[in-house]
């Protein structure tokens, strides 16, 4: 080693022990993890096949052994490219070997890069339907297609909500009806069309992805909004500025977990390296 | 499709009428030009741009009787001219007129939905393809004007109407079995037998007048489309070929003959259709453009380079098999000719909304087809290349 090259090394390691400490490291997630409560994670536009998605896969398992979810909702694009038998195994089953091998049930709703007939496929859990619903203890779901909201599905999901008197109502689909991403945004006429059922039947809260970006956005007519559209993808620095974004991320893939008791749903957005970007809780308004 | 000849050239009464107060000017020009569906669509894409929730509240609203009764006039007004041009000294009875443009409207169908489908495909974005019949649209009135500046006096204007008119109505067959309803009912044919029977009945009792036609028989048309789950705008188009005709040119956008009860109902509905296509424009063009994607790349693709391609292509074969171009029209006022047909905005937009829902997968092709516009711009620019027409050198 020459001698005027351990001045370099040693700033080199100064320099990193320096970043090393800002940089956040993984949490534990903090959420309550109350007994019998209701347990699951979030993850939105998937299906990449690549390395991120990859590694949200391991973070959902480690957080898992400490935080038994029991399911995972996918807020669609679950399958980018080709959609082969292959292409399942190497954009879904390899990336979440893991909790598939711990029993972990994946229920998905379509995104506009999922072929129509991945509905069929057992892994999703769809029943070869386009929208569905299913309830958890005192938590109904409510999986729509976004990418046409067709008079029948409209009608459907009125019949269901109307039917539901569960304590918690949760929607999600792949389209967010609000969004700060600067690619997509909000999709109003989708908005126009969804949320006065989504108001009149008192749905707590919607998931959906689409804008590669993480996002809680302020309540809006009592329901609140998240986007998670960055668990595969990522639009690195698309948050917009706006009055309606109460946090964001999206500067690195993120999910969500998410545990509902009685009267409370909690939340955590992590991030791919495990760092907690947002979390909350929120209370459920009781009937009146 | 209408007459431009609206105010122009309508009943003496109902010209003065609309010519009054169209103020004598402005309004006149508008309908002449087929200006005012163009007008309704950009204040509609302003709108939906600058305050999204109120143009989407106002859209849904009224989506419904624009689109579904509106229409069903339009359709009718197209109807009329093609089953006069059909008759006996009628410009289509002969089939050496129409043939090479009904090859033509074949390769153009052909290659534009070959194009879209081959893009959607390739991209892997199946959710699309259900999406093909849009692109069986040709904007008749774009294609028309586009050529009369360019080519005026060729037999390119007759041609391109018969290669649209052919294109759009394959497109009509196609998309009215495909239009999204809640639930289909019985006895919608029932109904129909009825309204045809009906009409049949009207037509041997010499019942000049469209009144009875259209309060009775359309209406009861338009029930049997609307139980049946056909798209209803297309309700009155088995009504029209039971009123009186004469048989006519093939000239949509000419003064057709000024006379007579036969043609009382395009008199009558020429400028009410022309406000329909306004508030048409208005109801289906507003589009947030940050909702372009794969779709509107599909749809620009296949209108602007699929469409012209297969027309060329299926004309070039049926000229080789003994077939003869169009009066004064060679290979290079073909291509621009071929470039004209490629707008597909009316027609397209209508196809979209019959056959799509709410939704981005219905805004992405919506604005490809709005896209589509550059197909006249395009014409103009190879008319310029290759010395076409008014761009020929002297």
């Amino acid at each position: 080693m020459k001698r005027d090259s351990l001045p370099r090394l040693v700033t080199a390691l100064v320099g990193l022990l320096v970043i090393s400490a800002f940089r956040p490291a993984a949490q534990d997630v903090r959420l309550p993890h109350r007994p019998d409560s209701l347990k699951f994670a979030v993850i939105g536009d998937t299906g990449t096949g690549a390395g991120p998605q990859f590694e949200i896969g391991r973070q959902l398992a480690t957080i898992r052994s400490g935080f038994p979810f029991e399911f995972v909702i996918m807020l669609g694009d679950n399958m980018y490219g080709r959609q082969e038998p292959q292409d399942f195994v190497e954009k879904f089953e390899r990336p979440y070997a893991a909790l598939l091998q711990g029993g972990v049930r994946f229920y998905a709703s379509l995104g506009n890069h999922d072929n129509q007939n991945n509905r069929f496929y057992k892994g999703f859990n769809m029943g070869g339907e386009r929208y569905y619903t299913f309830v958890r203890k005192n938590v109904r779901f409510f999986v729509l297609d976004s990418n046409q909201m067709d008079p029948r599905q409209r009608a459907w999901l009125d019949e269901a909500l109307q039917r539901s008197d569960d304590e918690w109502k949760i929607c999600y689909f792949h389209h967010p009806i609000y969004s700060d991403g600067g690619r997509h945004g909000s999709d109003v006429s989708l908005r126009v069309t969804l949320e006065p059922l989504l108001v009149k039947y008192g749905v707590n809260v919607v998931f959906a992805g689409h804008d590669h970006i993480y996002e809680r956005v302020v309540p809006q007519k009592g329901i609140t909004h998240f986007v998670v559209g960055s668990s595969g993808e990522l639009r690195r620095g698309d948050a917009r500025p706006s009055p309606t974004r109460a946090a964001y991320f999206d500067r690195d893939q993120s999910f969500m977990v998410v545990e509902v008791d009685a009267d409370d749903l909690f939340f955590e957005a992590v991030s791919r390296t495990g760092t907690i970007v947002d979390s909350g809780s929120l209370q459920r308004k009781p009937k009146t | 499709m209408m007459r431009s000849h609206a105010a122009t050239a309508a009943h003496p009464r109902i010209r003065h009428q609309a010519r009054r107060k169209a103020g004598h000017g402005a309004l006149t020009l508008l309908i002449d030009r087929f200006l005012l569906l163009p007008i309704g669509a950009v204040i509609a894409l302003v709108w939906a741009n600058t305050a999204p929730e109120s143009y989407f509240h106002f859209s849904i609203s009224f989506g419904f009787v624009v689109n579904e009764i509106g229409m069903a006039f339009f359709f009718a007004l197209l109807t009329q001219e093609i089953v006069e041009a059909l008759m006996p000294h009628g410009a289509l009875h002969s089939w050496r007129r129409w043939s090479l443009a009904l090859i033509g409207a074949a390769g153009g169908i052909a290659g534009a939905t070959a194009v879209y489908l081959g893009f959607v495909y390739y991209q892997y974005e199946t959710i699309l393809a259900t999406g093909w019949p849009i692109v069986c649209a040709v904007d008749v009135a774009v294609a028309y004007y586009t050529l009369k500046i360019i080519l005026p006096r060729t037999g390119a204007l007759p041609f391109v109407l018969l290669l649209g008119i052919a294109t759009d109505v394959f497109g009509i067959l196609v998309v009215a079995p495909r239009h999204p309803v809640l639930e289909e009912h019985a006895g919608g044919a029932a109904l129909l037998v009825g309204a045809l029977g009906l009409a049949a009945l009207l037509r041997v009792l010499h019942v000049r007048t469209f009144w009875p036609y259209l309060a009775v028989c359309g209406t009861l048309s338009w029930l049997a489309f609307f139980r049946e789950g056909l798209h209803p705008a297309f309700a009155l188009v088995p009504i029209v070929p039971f009123l009186r005709h004469e048989p006519r040119r093939l000239d949509l956008f000419a003064d057709p003959p000024d006379d007579d009860a036969t043609h009382h109902f395009e008199h009558e509905w020429n400028v009410v259709v022309q406000l329909i296509l306004f508030l048409f424009g208005l109801v289906n063009a507003g589009v947030l453009l940050q909702g372009y994607d794969s779709g509107t790349w599909a749809v620009m693709l296949a209108a602007l380079v699929g469409r012209p391609l297969g027309i060329l292509a299926a004309v070039g074969l049926a000229v080789a098999a003994g077939l003869h171009l169009p009066h004064r029209i060679g290979w290079r006022e073909l291509v621009v000719l071929a470039l004209a047909s490629s707008t597909s905005c009316v027609f397209g937009l209508f196809f979209a909304t019959g056959i799509l829902s709410i939704g981005p997968v219905l805004s992405q092709l919506t604005i490809g087809v709005l896209a589509t516009a550059a197909g006249a711009l395009l014409a103009f620019g190879a008319a310029r290349l290759l010395r076409v027409g008014r761009f020929a050198a002297r």
